[in-house]
């Protein structure tokens, strides 16, 4: 009996470090909090650049230049392959000659312009000059992804109706 | 004597519902966190195509800027403003001899990474090109098949202002050309 009234009385615990702690995370967190919609997925095959530049991202069709693969809105569309410079002698990421459709890249252009044509349907029934389809399109890309890759990539999404290329980097400090 | 004493049996303030809120509050708040800044530059489409010839300048009239910039492996080249960047006549080259490029490697022969394009000179450069064009923005980027897409922004950056100059405005409307075939 005496033991049970002992348990009793010990029931209070001191949180009041704890809250310091918590209270110090919570501002730590809302600093850092950020409403905005564009989300890299940083990995060993996606690095992006640092850069000076300025101007926020805005909502758009998502492509994604990684070492090995290109996405688009987060789905794999296309499978890159590493090929050796013949001037060079270095290895360097390259579209498959299958892929290629001309100077296209066949796959890619499919994508892209379904997206473009859903965009476009999506403006043209909601009446708001905000929704209408501007071409924008947001390319996150490796820093160590040669020219190549990327002006096939460009010139496919120009292609497919995307002529506003938006490039994603991080911000410089 | 009474209220004193009940006063001193009960100083804790419960703090339990607090806890409760901020305990929710910060697995959201980390969900919603960002802990990189990004940003975009912007660009238009590129013209795909050999690069197209710069026509010889007129003496009598101020000629229109067609500013690029060639991004290979063995330096940086400006092309389209001759004549501020050779203020004493364009150097001469042998017919069939590989020209060098306007801005070499700081190591010499093929650049090893970023760092070793020489972009203090450039920015030089492109400030001396905008004094005399104060009104042009379009810049047109050149880069080889196999530049680094680093490379490429860490011009557009160069390019776009000079923030040992107040941030002066020097080109921020860059083009990507189709680069060398």
């Amino acid at each position: 009996m005496k033991k049970a009234r002992r348990q009793e009385v010990d029931t209070n615990l001191n949180i009041n470090s704890m809250m310091d702690m918590m209270t110090i995370i919570l501002v730590f967190l809302l600093k850092s909090y950020s409403a905005t919609d564009v989300s890299v997925a940083p990995s060993d095959d996606l690095t992006l650049p640092f850069s000076s530049a300025q101007k926020a991202p805005e909502v758009a069709v998502n492509l994604v230049l990684e070492q090995g693969r290109i996405l688009v809105d987060g789905v794999p569309v296309v499978t890159l392959t590493k090929q050796t410079d013949e001037k060079s002698g270095k290895e360097l990421v390259a579209v498959p000659e299958s892929e290629m459709q001309g100077q296209n890249i066949g796959e890619l252009y499919e994508v892209l312009y379904e997206k473009a044509e859903q965009a476009k349907a999506l403006g043209d029934r909601s009446n708001n000059p905000d929704l209408a389809f501007k071409g924008r399109i947001l390319l996150q890309v490796d820093k160590e992804m040669p020219y190549s890759v990327l002006r096939s990539v460009m010139y496919t999404a120009g292609q497919a109706q995307f002529g506003e290329f938006k490039f994603v980097v991080y911000k410089q400090e | 004597m009474a209220v004193k004493r009940k006063a001193i049996e009960d100083p804790d303030l419960n703090l339990t519902p607090i806890m409760n809120l901020v305990t929710i509050l910060i697995p959201f708040l980390i969900m919603a966190a960002q802990f990189v800044q990004l940003s975009v530059i912007d660009s238009t489409l590129p013209a795909i195509g050999p690069p197209q010839e710069v026509e010889p300048p007129k003496p009598d009239e101020k000629p229109p800027l067609q500013l690029s910039i060639a991004l290979t492996g063995t330096g940086l080249t400006i092309l389209g403003a001759d004549s501020i960047i050779y203020p004493d006549g364009k150097p001469e080259f042998a017919e069939g001899e590989e020209k060098p490029p306007t801005l070499p490697c700081k190591s010499g022969g093929s650049c090893q990474n970023v760092e070793d394009y020489d972009w203090k000179t450039l920015r030089e450069k492109l400030n001396l090109i905008k004094d005399e064009y104060p009104d042009d923005e379009n810049v047109i980027l050149v880069p080889n098949s196999d530049t680094q897409y680093e490379i490429i922004v860490r011009a557009m950056d160069t390019a776009r202002d000079d923030p040992d100059a107040d941030n002066r405005t020097l080109f921020p409307f860059v083009v990507v050309a189709g680069g060398a075939m």
